[in-house]
């Protein structure tokens, strides 16, 4: 406490030196982005949140990254190559890539990184995907080859997560950079790190050798504002350019205003009501059924998420790779009661609809509308909503003491591909050996998805989603709703904005609109 | 000044036992909360080994009369452990952000200071009339306004419309202006209220008639003899302010996204980050009350007719 006036000092210092820092750099272009969450972390193998990804992602490429629909592209790496067997992947760098240190991008660099992303002794949070990794090969200086433990089609994909990212081995022990902790990620993207302020901002400056399209603005100052209202006011005040997630209720306002331009990218994230499948009356496929029937998702989006969402037509987002549209259950509270009836189901039946509260964009609204919907067609709903650990430790209890009926759940995988997103039908993954909280079990579909684990061929994999799909949409294990859509708001005066499909915003190449 | 010795001791010892209440409500809140909280640290998507470590990290997995033996040990050595969601130490967090909290408490503070006792004198001078129900009526107006909408205002009018001051951040000088009128909006308004029941009262004592009887002119009535002697409950009221303004400032940086640890404290609550919560609150519970304490000594000071017994 007696040291509290001088660091007050300081303080109060810094930020008139900052001030005229800012008035100083006023000579250079700079695009400025309020982004929510102060990182927690800057070294990719640690990332856990996908704003801070999106952050380092200017700063850090991975092998391979995804396009705008979601494909996987060519980054780092110019091509790759799964052997016939599935156990081997050969991947070609691009030459005379160099890191922001001057070292060069090559096969001992990628190796000396994956190496480290699968060494326990580094905390490595999203290291799942990537475990199929037995070892990593170096063939000659931009050749790698991947020796897997088992095939793992999806792997390549996964590659694509900010996890995997690459950095230069050259700079640990320097910039306060260790083995187990980077501070300040040296890789060979289009800008490369300044400074980051903790809970005030992180600036990234234009990488002069960068290997690719150069960018338009000399630097980049993403802002942390954590309060929605206030990022949306910092748009419109002028004092940035670009905003992620204003108040969804703003969006129809933002549409209105001329001096800025609102995009509702497409996501991977999944909304949907988990149906316990082992609690009667759930138990009948008649039942879950009536419920995908009875609720209008269409007007939900329309009134309540103002138009951020697209409603499922599978059980996952069109962006995953194995996605197909399957069908829809159309509005039609008559088949639901029809349905009820059949099944046996007693009007004025009691049932309890659980809700995080400000999880996902209007969840406990949404729910109180679902609640509204199940009540027309003659069920006695109740919406019980709690703080997020009371309900992750409710919904993840095992079949036994799992009380749940209904619960309302966002899913989002942390890389493009079908694989991840069967895991909530795979009744191997039932709490608590994982995540499925439907409890869900068809037999047919456990075969299907562990067939796609193992099948090398892509179209064959892909089927086998395909036909997976087919088969849990009928039997409706959860109230399909919608994907949610990531919302992005940037001035009128700038243009070239886009996104990729796991709610990331691509600004990269962002310029003035005229 | 035995008197003030054992006064001194005795507040000494209830803010101590104070503050161990605090502490051990704080462990508590953290270790009742149902569910498993490394999980949620972690997130849904995390692999069991990452949630173990978490646990281990906070150590969860001790049972807990031990992890409370633990907690305040840590504590008396003025460690609060690391933050789950960063792993930086939580006093080093902390020291970071409290800076910016002080720096606006102060300014609010000072700003209410001087709008609260001008507009209390004045209103306390020219009572029962229109300047008198103006001030009051505004006064009102301080105390009834939510922080989270007259800040929102302030952007709306300060850097949307007019685009004079940034809507928010530190971003140099004029970043506090904002933050500090809004924070300081319902302080003004008590100060205000306090100074002018208390002048008014003072105004009718004996001593301000023999200063009139003795010919002083109004002002230096008002200024040396009513001023004076009717701030000593104001000094209270400023005082009992700061940690009124600590939990304003909680609000007030989130509006105007002020990196201080008010909203260090609400990114940690969405953010299960249970240590961090842990140490702002702490850290909070121990400033308000060395606040409190310094007030009630600094009576000693503003009137020597008070006692310590």
């Amino acid at each position: 406490m007696i040291e509290m006036p001088r660091v007050f000092l300081a303080r109060a210092y810094s930020v008139i030196v900052a001030a005229l820092l800012v008035a100083a750099a006023a000579g250079a272009s700079t695009f400025r982005i309020a982004v929510g969450i102060d990182p927690d972390t800057l070294d990719p193998a640690q990332m856990t949140t996908t704003t801070v990804s999106n952050m380092v992602d200017y700063v850090v490429e991975p092998l391979v990254s995804i396009d705008v629909e979601g494909k996987v592209v060519p980054q780092l790496a110019e091509s790759w190559k799964v052997s016939p067997d599935g156990l081997s992947v050969i991947l070609k760098l691009r030459p005379r890539i160099v890191f922001h240190d001057g070292t060069p991008c090559d096969a001992a660099a990628v190796k000396w990184n994956l190496d480290r992303i699968l060494d326990p002794k580094v905390r490595v949070p999203m290291r799942a995907p990537l475990t199929p990794i037995e070892r990593v090969e170096v063939v000659d200086p931009l050749t790698v080859r991947l020796v897997l433990k088992y095939p793992a089609p999806a792997l390549i994909a996964a590659l694509t997560m900010t996890t995997a990212g690459i950095i230069s081995p050259d700079s640990i022990g320097r910039y306060g950079n260790t083995y187990e902790k980077i501070v300040h990620p040296v890789g060979t993207g289009p800008y490369e790190f300044v400074e980051y302020v903790k809970g005030q901002r992180l600036v990234v400056r234009k990488f002069a050798d960068y290997w690719g399209k150069k960018p338009y603005y000399d630097e980049v100052v993403f802002r942390i504002v954590p309060e929605a209202l206030t990022r949306e006011s910092l748009l419109l005040a002028g004092q940035v350019d670009m905003i992620i997630l204003p108040p969804v209720s703003d969006i129809p306002a933002l549409k209105r205003n001329p001096r800025v331009k609102v995009l509702l990218a497409p996501s991977d994230r999944t909304i949907f009501v988990a149906i316990n499948n082992l609690r009667p009356p759930f138990t009948d496929v008649r039942v879950r059924r009536a419920l995908n029937y009875a609720v209008d998702k269409e007007a939900i989006i329309k009134g309540i998420l103002f138009g951020a969402a697209d409603p499922l037509d599978a059980p996952m987002a069109p962006s995953l790779f194995g996605y197909c549209p399957v069908g829809t259950y159309e509005y039609d509270p008559d088949r639901a009661r029809a349905l009820l009836r059949e099944a046996g189901v007693a009007p004025g039946t009691q049932v309890e609809l659980l809700t995080p509260t400000g999880r996902y964009l209007q969840d406990f609204q949404a729910s109180q509308a679902i609640a509204g919907y199940l009540r027309e067609v003659g069920l006695k709903v109740a919406v019980r909503t709690m703080d997020w650990p009371s309900f992750v430790a409710t919904i993840l209890k095992p079949p036994a003491e799992n009380t749940t009926q209904l619960h309302l759940l966002g899913w989002a995988p942390s890389y493009l591909d079908a694989a991840q997103q069967m895991l909530q039908f795979d009744s191997s993954q039932w709490p608590r050996n994982g995540l499925a909280t439907s409890f869900y079990k068809n037999p047919e579909v456990d075969e299907l998805i562990a067939a796609a684990a193992r099948e090398v061929d892509p179209e064959k994999r892909a089927s086998l989603y395909c036909e997976a799909s087919k088969l849990i949409w009928n039997d409706a294990p959860w109230i399909f709703l919608w994907v949610q859509r990531f919302p992005i708001v940037h001035s009128a005066e700038v243009t070239n904005i886009t996104y990729r499909p796991n709610e990331k915003f691509y600004a990269i190449h962002a310029e003035p609109a005229d | 000044m035995a008197g003030i010795g054992t006064y001194l001791v005795r507040r000494l010892g209830a803010t101590l036992v104070a503050l161990l209440g605090v502490s051990t409500i704080v462990f508590l809140m953290v270790r009742v909360l149902p569910g498993d909280p490394a999980r949620v640290i972690a997130g849904l998507l995390a692999s069991e080994e990452e949630v173990a470590r978490i646990r281990t990290q906070l150590g969860l997995d001790l049972p807990l009369h031990l992890q409370y033996v633990r907690f305040l040990g840590a504590l008396l050595r003025g460690d609060l452990g690391r933050s789950a969601r960063t792993f930086e130490p939580v006093t080093l967090e902390i020291m970071h952000r409290l800076p910016n909290t002080v720096l606006l408490a102060i300014s609010s503070s000072l700003l209410a200071a001087v709008l609260g006792i001008g507009a209390g004198a004045l209103a306390a001078t020219h009572a029962n009339t229109v300047l008198d129900y103006t001030i009051s009526t505004v006064v009102l107006f301080g105390i009834s306004m939510p922080v989270y909408w007259l800040g929102t205002m302030l952007i709306l009018l300060f850097s949307i419309k007019l685009r004079w001051l940034p809507a928010a951040g530190a971003e140099g000088p004029t970043s506090l202006i904002l933050p500090t009128v809004t924070l300081a909006s319902f302080s003004v308004a008590l100060v205000a209220r306090m100074t002018r029941s208390s002048m008014l009262e003072v105004m009718r004592s004996d001593y301000i008639l023999t200063a009139r009887a003795k010919g002083l002119p109004e002002h230096r009535v008002i200024r040396i003899h009513g001023i004076r002697n009717a701030l000593i409950p104001v000094i209270t009221v400023v005082g009992l302010q700061f940690g009124n303004l600590l939990g304003g400032a909680v609000l007030t940086e989130s509006v105007f996204g002020w990196p201080g640890m008010g909203l260090l404290l609400v990114e940690s609550i969405f953010s299960r980050d249970y240590p961090m919560v842990q140490g702002i609150v702490l850290v909070f519970a121990f400033l308000v009350a060395a606040v409190n304490l310094v007030v009630d000594l600094a009576y000693a000071l503003v009137d020597p007719r008070i006692h310590y017994v």
